[in-house]
């Protein structure tokens, strides 16, 4: 199973490179449009989660090491730590995941606030939020 | 037990844990722990200071991990100034708010009193810390906490100006995020040390982009040009002892963190000019927004920014003199900027609705308070008696030293524009005629205390300068030495207890 | 107008972004020799973790053990960001008893559905945290797992509420024994966070030290923090 993955993975390296690069850096240009465009206040908050996890899905891929496996010693894998994937964009990224949780959670505790005083979610109908 | 640095984060940590047990016990409890944590924090100060002095730096790596591999904490004169002014205005700060009249119900009491010392912990973890990714995530427990505080306040506009706040933070995270990353890729470290150690294997282009990221999202936090737009709104929605905060604690760490990455870990000399180009864009345009607020915090946060732009340029003259002026300027605009919030807010209290107009007459009603503002804002002008002056004449002697004539033309016409606004706010609560009745809101004994603290540092530097200059080429020098700083984390992995 | 600036600026991003990534060949062993004199941080912790940590699963002594700090860190980030969240949200007590929480209507099917399934996500939840040191997952993904289960019972059933004061107390505890084992390691050992990876053997449920009781703690403070967050921001709706 694994030999069969590395034998694809060498073969359309670069279609597998494009692609991994292609959907996370998408990922992200779809959630800055969302940003930078939208008018309703949670989509924009959707579109920065969108752009954080275009960003961590770019960890990971990052992360692998060509015919690497889990960087867990489970039976069977007691020595194979020459061939595990990178473990550190792992870790950082589940703490970049967390934060960017955090980040979210307040940002939409600030609308509720926001839609109780201006009843409504529109940036442009909301007066000091437009600079 | 023996003090090391990493009780700066830890004790912080186990009150704000304990605060909402602790506040079963009784109401008044998350009031005084963060000032307890805050009283503790000096007193660590002035031991690692010791140490410093002894050593040359304090270092601590977290669970017994060598350097290069765990996470390391360091103490170094330059850092060491930061944490002990940081630890100091924290203080003072929490000797200001304390029985603070606004927060009255014990919920708010208690999310306020967590949320305030979390920020000016996260601010000391940023400057503490050996590793880029701990930076971060130090850099997020303030962010987090200066959202929610700036939208403190239900009846201001603080949702808009923390939502505004939120998508910059944001957006300044995900690009240092990025940065770290490609760091990563090409040095595969996170260890700031190791990090400085190996940037030159890494190839032009990508060095360039990697810094380009990481200026523009700690620019923010530095309230640097054209990333500074929650400045003015954050400063002004934010509680009055926020706002001192922001001023006199974040800003130093975004500061910091911007000076670490730009001095230590890179080697590209562009990025001195362009941290010139990028002070004086600030400094001007924040320094003529200024001229033309009539918020009184609205005015002393451009001002801010302002000053954070006239430090970004010291730093990128780069010779020593100028890092030394940076230096003096960063402590100088922590003292008297918290100083001018201080005293502003109260003043604002006392207004009528909030503008420099309704100040008239209120050097009568308010004589200490106003006092206190107008020696704030002679010190920060720049007067000569005062610890402003100092900052600013080694400032304009080091431009003069590198021959910048420019440079020194443009701080002198902003010290113009300075000077105009500040003495426009004084004459009007001196010199004008108290035109209509407003309700006096007296500040607190202890308030009263922490100001007339910072008016007499304002005045005894000012006076002695000497006092803390010798620090300071401490710890300009150390910004300077690159491979002194390798050798304390990597060579010398044995704790100084 | 705007709309093709946008994406004419987002079209240039994309481009410089793919540039550099692309000079980052995608699989490339970055790593190095693990078994070198002076190996990366990656190859340090993949030579390391079995021997003088003994945990089977290299990420979760990243997380925990070799940048514990990080992720002391990021407990706190989501303790400030529930503490910032009920900041910005706090009510009064007069005001809580205008407010009620918001609840869709919810069908037979979905509140059996919902009943049957809550222990069983809670009891995995506590697996992943449990088993953070040996399989995939841990402290974060099981405390958000329990909390999935939670969520489920709060938009489902109208009378189901979660009581403030044992999220109050697990909360604070949780958080506290972490700091405290970390200070622990600091009294015994000289660091904060330093372990003790002579109790147990590789691969055992008991093995690694300290770092499956932080794991563990993590693990109620997430759940609890995540299901203290939906419950302030479930809380919205006015009474009449």
């Amino acid at each position: 199973m694994q030999q069969e993955f590395h034998e694809i993975f060498v073969k359309y390296h670069e279609i597998i490179t494009l692609g991994v690069y292609g959907t996370a850096i998408g990922l992200m240009l779809i959630g800055l449009y969302a940003v930078l465009m939208k008018k309703n206040l949670v989509k924009i908050v959707i579109g920065l989660s969108i752009l954080d996890a275009g960003l961590h899905l770019l960890f990971i891929g990052i992360g692998y090491v060509q015919g690497g496996t889990a960087p867990i010693f489970s039976p069977g894998y007691e020595d194979a730590g020459s061939k595990m994937v990178d473990p550190v964009p792992q870790a950082l990224v589940l703490t970049a995941i967390v934060i960017g949780f955090a980040v979210t959670a307040v940002a939409l505790s600030l609308i509720i606030r926001l839609y109780k005083h201006h009843h409504t979610a529109k940036i442009d109908q909301i007066k000091s939020l437009k600079w | 037990m023996v003090i090391t640095p990493i009780h700066y984060i830890v004790v912080p940590l186990l009150a704000a844990f304990a605060i909402p047990l602790l506040v079963k016990i009784h109401k008044e409890l998350p009031r005084i722990i963060p000032g307890l944590v805050m009283f503790y924090n000096i007193i660590i100060s002035i031991v690692l200071m010791q140490q410093v002095n002894e050593f040359g730096y304090v270092s601590e790596v977290i669970a017994g991990w060598k350097a290069p591999w765990g996470i390391n904490l360091i103490i170094t004169p330059f850092s060491g100034f930061l944490v002990s002014l940081i630890s100091f205005m924290g203080f003072v700060i929490w000797l200001y708010q304390y029985r603070f009249k606004r927060v009255i119900d014990v919920g708010e009491l208690k999310s306020y009193g967590i949320l305030q010392m979390m920020m000016i912990t996260g601010a000391i973890g940023i400057i503490i810390t050996g590793d880029i990714f701990n930076m971060f995530v130090f850099l997020e427990i303030v962010a987090i906490t200066a959202i929610s505080l700036t939208s403190f306040y239900r009846h201001r506009d603080g949702a808009e100006a923390g939502f505004k706040y939120l998508l910059i933070g944001g957006f300044s995270s995900t690009l240092i995020l990025l940065a770290i990353l490609l760091l990563y890729t090409q040095v595969g470290t996170l260890n700031m040390a190791e990090i400085s150690e190996k940037i030159h294997l890494v190839p032009q282009g990508m060095k360039a982009t990697i810094l380009v990221l990481f200026i523009v999202g700690f620019g923010i936090e530095a309230e640097m040009f054209p990333l500074n737009g929650w400045a003015p709104d954050a400063y002004s929605q934010a509680p009055g002892p926020t706002s001192a905060a922001f001023a006199g604690i974040v800003v130093k760490a975004g500061v910091y963190g911007l000076i670490r990455i730009i001095f230590t870990l890179f080697d590209i000399e562009g990025a001195f000019d362009f941290l010139i180009i990028g002070g004086l864009v600030t400094m001007i345009i924040a320094e003529f927004s200024a001229l033309k607020q009539t918020n009184l915090k609205r005015m002393l946060a451009y001002s801010s920014i302002g000053q954070m732009g006239l430090v970004l340029i010291a730093f990128g003259i780069g010779t020593k003199t100028a890092v030394f002026a940076a230096l003096f300027l960063m402590f100088n605009h922590a003292v008297i900027k918290s100083l001018l919030f201080m005293t502003g807010s109260i003043l604002m209290y006392n207004s009528k609705d909030k503008t420099i107009s309704t100040l008239n007459g209120m050097g009568k009603k308010l004589p200490f308070i106003s006092l206190l503002f107008s020696l704030g804002a002679f010190a920060i002008v720049g007067l000569p008696p005062f610890s402003g002056f100092w900052s600013k004449l080694y400032i304009l002697t080091a431009a003069a030293g590198e021959e910048m004539i420019l440079l020194i033309g443009a701080i002198l016409a902003v010290s113009i524009v300075e000077i105009v606004y500040y003495f426009r706010v004084v004459s009007k609560m001196y010199f004008a005629e108290e035109t209509e009745h407003i309700t006096i809101f007296k500040p607190s004994v202890n308030a009263k205390i922490a100001m007339g603290i910072l008016g007499a540092v304002i005045l005894i530097i000012g006076l002695y300068p000497d006092l803390i200059t010798g620090y300071l080429h401490n710890a300009a020098d150390m910004i300077l030495d690159k491979a002194s700083y390798i050798d304390f984390v990597l060579n010398s992995n044995a704790p100084v207890q | 107008m705007k709309k093709v600036l946008v994406i004419l600026l987002l079209a240039a991003l994309g481009y410089f972004l793919a540039q550099t990534f692309l000079e980052i060949p995608l699989g490339e062993n970055r790593i190095g020799d693990i078994n070198a004199q002076k190996p990366t941080a990656a190859g340090y912790y993949l030579s390391n973790t079995k021997e003088k940590s003994k945990v089977a699963n290299v990420v979760t002594a990243i997380v925990v053990n070799y940048r514990g700090l990080d992720t002391l860190g990021e407990v706190t980030v989501l303790f400030l960001a529930t503490t910032g969240v009920a900041s910005i949200l706090y009510r009064r007590k007069e005001e809580e008893e205008e407010v009620e929480r918001l609840n869709l209507p919810s069908s037979n099917i979905i509140r059996t559905g919902a009943r049957v399934l809550f222990p069983a996500i809670t009891l995995l939840g506590i697996y992943v945290f449990i088993h953070g040191h040996l399989t995939p997952g841990g402290g974060f993904q099981g405390g958000t797992i329990v909390a999935t289960g939670f969520l489920l019972m709060l938009i489902s059933y109208k009378g189901f509420n979660t009581n403030h004061n044992i999220m109050t107390w697990v909360e604070s505890i949780a958080g506290l024994s972490f700091v405290l084992i970390g200070l622990w390691g600091l009294i015994t050992d000289h660091t904060f966070l330093g372990n003790i990876p002579q109790i147990g053997e590789l691969n055992k449920l008991l093995s690694g030290g300290l770092i499956p009781i932080i794991y563990i703690a993590v693990g109620f403070k997430v759940a609890v923090e995540l299901t203290g967050i939906l419950d302030i921001l479930l809380k919205i709706k006015p009474k009449k």
